[in-house]
């Protein structure tokens, strides 16, 4: 604590600042994991990763660059059905997101006992990790673009959920106080007040969770939930090149969907 | 007509905001309450329409009692009351026009407002609305575009959308600039004469309470201290509700000066 002590004789106390509890917690930790990670010395074999790359990143043997690129041309299904399951999975998950983070936000939902059951249930569902839902997906339904959909679903619906619920509570409720004082019920005043400050930020995470659902569906292709993820786990150890160009033809479609999405996020602020 | 019988409000860390206030006020009146912040002001311009709850005595608006009211029935009272606040209350980031829409919205089911549907009438009752405090062309401008002034227009045009009987003003010109304060008080002083509208406002500059009021309610320690004509109120009136002369911050200044 310091001390200051005014000229005119006066004496105030600057408060301890809280910060240095938070970063001097982050150092320990990162001092304690940092044991683990380095208490062995690690195994690097630099020439197999570059061999690997080369692999992926040029034509087979006996073949062109006109077949490496034709190539993409064929995964036109894959990409279609990846972006279909990003996108579908990113709306379905976020509507079902809506109901939800109104009963968590604390200044629409007064009433504690709906509030805390509901956003208890949001935590633990959140810690549910998303290859597991995958999983389940698989199982439930088989392999297939609908395990991918419904694994989105659950994923969007998740963070959606979190972050919609954070948008809510940190609105300007004065707008609410007016439109109650006109009579409105309290479902007119969250739709006339609320929700058109919300309604822009959550167009924007949408946009987001989309993006990085589009990535991810390519991590649920290992467990066999289609798109270009599933022509990746199929290719890899044999047809380097194919991975290759798949990997190619995702980072150009992801790069596609930042632009554009950072375009509309722009225009909607 | 706005009954107050023996109404004493007490929030419930102790503090008495109100104690015995009676008082009546007529249609079309415009009341002007005064007094110190803290004093009671705006609890008592809240009791009105309910969005605070009394602890006693008994509020009547038309010979209905108000603190009984709840659910349909206190709607249906709150829709004829508009209500104006110093800091406005908009939506800042949609339209003047949805704005003063909103005020349309108690008297539609829930289920059409979800989707937007008003009927032609009530676009035109918010249009017409807007076109009284004169920012027609603004109308399809989003709110925060607006200067200060202009904001409380809207806000003064949601309430105009009602239809309502009675207006309150909660400091409706103390975040406003001097001038724009004169404009919007004669936007005030012109609703009530030309439609009737019973006026009760919460004042900060003691010289604009004066000027425009018709009544001033003197308020010290939520008690009645003061209750007649605006032009009855003498300097030691005034020294009696603040318990001290007037500061600086308190009068607006030269009024005709400042147009």
């Amino acid at each position: 604590m310091k001390q200051f002590n005014l000229p005119s004789g006066a004496v105030i106390k600057k408060p301890f600042n809280k910060i240095w509890i938070v970063l001097g917690t982050l150092l320990v930790l990162v001092l304690f994991f940092s044991l683990f990670i380095f208490s062995r010395r690690p195994f690097f074999n630099l020439s197999v990763l570059g061999e690997i790359l080369v692999k992926m990143f040029t034509p087979r043997q006996y073949q062109n660059w006109g077949d490496y690129f034709g190539y993409m041309l064929t995964l036109r299904g894959p990409l279609v059905e990846t972006l279909s399951m990003a996108f579908g999975g990113t709306i379905i998950g976020s509507i079902i997101a809506i109901p939800v983070a109104v009963l968590s936000a604390k200044n629409i939902t007064k009433i504690k006992w709906i509030r805390i059951p509901v956003r208890t249930f949001l935590n633990l569902y959140r810690t549910i990790p998303v290859m597991l839902l995958a999983i389940l997906a698989v199982y439930l339904v088989g392999i297939g673009v609908l395990p991918g959909l419904m694994a989105i679903t659950g994923f969007s619906f998740g963070i959606m959920a979190k972050m919609l619920f954070e948008i809510i509570e940190t609105v300007d409720m004065s707008p609410y106080e007016a439109l109650e004082s006109t009579g409105a019920t309290k479902t007119q005043a969250f739709v006339r007040a609320i929700l058109p400050q919300v309604f822009p930020v959550y167009i924007s995470y949408l946009i987001y969770i989309f993006e990085i659902n589009v990535r991810a569906s390519a991590i649920f292709g290992y467990f066999g939930a289609g798109g270009l993820g599933t022509v990746i786990v199929e290719s890899a150890g044999q047809y380097y090149e194919r991975v290759g160009a798949t990997v190619i033809l995702m980072l150009g479609v992801v790069l596609i969907i930042q632009f554009i999405s950072n375009y509309a996020r722009g225009k909607l602020q | 007509m706005i009954k107050f019988i023996n109404v004493a409000k007490t929030y419930p860390n102790g503090v008495e905001a109100l104690k015995n206030v009676n008082l009546e006020i007529k249609d079309g009146e415009f009341v002007a309450i005064i007094g110190l912040s803290g004093a009671g002001k705006s609890t008592l311009l809240r009791l009105i329409n309910k969005m605070i709850e009394s602890t006693g005595g008994q509020i009547f608006i038309d010979d209905v009692e108000v603190s009984s009211l709840t659910g349909v029935k206190l709607r249906m009272l709150r829709r004829n009351i508009g209500m104006i606040f110093q800091s406005f209350n908009l939506v800042k980031r949609t339209s003047v026009y949805n704005n003063v829409l909103a005020g349309r919205v108690a008297y539609h089911s829930t289920f059409k407002t979800i989707f937007g549907l008003f009927p032609k009438e009530d676009k035109l009752i918010a249009l017409e609305a807007i076109e009284t405090l004169g920012i027609l062309d603004k109308a399809f401008i989003r709110a925060d575009q607006l200067s200060g002034g202009q904001q409380q227009r809207v806000a003064l045009a949601r309430a105009l959308a009602q239809k309502p009987k009675i207006i309150l003003a909660d400091e409706p010109v103390a975040s406003l600039d001097p001038i724009t304060t004169i404009y919007v008080m004669d936007d005030f002083k012109r609703i009530n004469r030309d439609f009737g509208i019973t006026v009760v406002a919460n004042m900060h500059h003691v010289d604009l309470a004066l000027k425009y009021a018709t009544r001033i309610i003197g308020i010290k320690a939520g008690e009645i201290v003061y209750d007649g004509p605006a032009d009855k109120v003498s300097d030691d009136m005034l020294v009696h509700i603040y318990g001290r002369s007037l500061k600086s911050d308190e009068l607006l200044g030269d009024i005709d000066e400042a147009i």
